[in-house]
């Protein structure tokens, strides 16, 4: 366990990860490409607009995981001041600012012909929204705050705040009455969504996954070689 | 050709939209990411072979300075 707290293990084992992972990728994506576009059925309300949920749910989930991720590293940091997990929510943050953005876009293609209107400010597309925010904000603080304890600090702020909106995410279906419909895909509740369309679904969950780990990897050993050069300069 | 496939009964403009906005994003981001990557190690092995022989030396010591040198020589 201790090994993976040395950046020098932690780096090779990054180059050896992302070699497997860009590997397995695109055959990945390839089928779960054809099962959401082809072979998966229509549902009998929404038709084909149905197939938008392959792209949407899963860039959805990444992005409220990586939010989840983010401030439990920044917590860590706060308190014990590890290097490396600046490096970890520094890769992180934009992978997740990326996956809300598609979140927002593809519910947005999908509300219309579902909803008949692109935007309402309802409480979950609301909250989506307000992530959105959040991700900006926590990019900023540690791009242009150069104090590092005033940054970690502003970090550490901002993701327990933004915590709280992801919360707020997850139940506001529960707790008001929304235009979006509730979880369909449960762990503890029975899971809504037939077995036909769970597999497409599954696929591209564990394919855009292994796509979040590739950018993920390169992410942190661009991180690494950052502090890397500067150690050079200082010779 | 069946342009059914393509149509979906209307649903094609949205559905396809969706998919191809997400592909694109996270086409131009892996290629974003992967252009930093190699720009960086590029330039920390300039930098480092700038540096004079024995500081030189000392850097391919550190297992991921060594590492950066292994992976852009073998690019």
């Amino acid at each position: 366990m201790i090994k993976f707290l040395n950046p020098s293990y932690v780096f090779k084992l990054s180059g050896k990860l992302l070699n497997i992972f860009k590997t397995f990728l695109p055959p990945l994506v390839i089928v779960g490409l054809i099962f959401s576009l082809f072979l998966s059925p229509k549902d009998y309300i929404q038709g084909d607009s149905v197939r938008i949920m392959y792209v949407h749910v899963p860039s959805a989930w990444i992005s409220l995981i990586s939010f989840v991720a983010i401030s439990f590293f920044c917590i860590l940091n706060f308190l014990f001041k590890l290097k490396n997990v600046t490096l970890i929510y520094k890769s992180l943050a934009p992978i997740g600012l990326t996956f809300n953005i598609i979140a927002i876009i593809t519910g947005s293609l999908w509300g219309q012909p579902t909803w008949g209107t692109w935007w309402a400010w309802d409480a979950r597309l609301t909250s989506m929204l307000v992530l959105m925010f959040f991700y900006i904000a926590f990019i900023f603080s540690y791009k242009f705050i150069t104090n590092s304890d005033r940054s970690i600090k502003a970090c550490t702020l901002i993701s327990v705040l933004g915590l709280i909106n992801v919360i707020i995410i997850k139940y506001s279906v529960e707790w008001w009455s929304t235009l979006h419909q509730p979880s369909s895909i449960s762990l503890t509740n029975e899971t809504t969504v037939h077995f036909s369309m769970l597999i497409p679904l599954g696929l591209m969950v564990f394919a855009l996954f292994m796509y979040v780990a590739v950018i993920f990897l390169m992410k942190y050993r661009i991180e690494t070689i950052r502090i890397k050069k500067k150690s050079i300069k200082k010779l | 050709m069946n342009l059914e496939i393509f149509v979906m009964n209307g649903y094609g403009i949205y559905v396809w939209s969706s998919f191809a906005f997400t592909f694109f994003i996270c086409l131009f981001l892996y290629l974003k990411t992967k252009k930093t990557l190699r720009k960086l190690e590029k330039d920390f092995v300039k930098e480092a072979q700038n540096l004079p022989e024995k500081q030189f030396e000392d850097v391919k010591r550190q297992k991921i300075a060594k590492e950066i040198l292994i992976s852009q020589s073998r690019s």
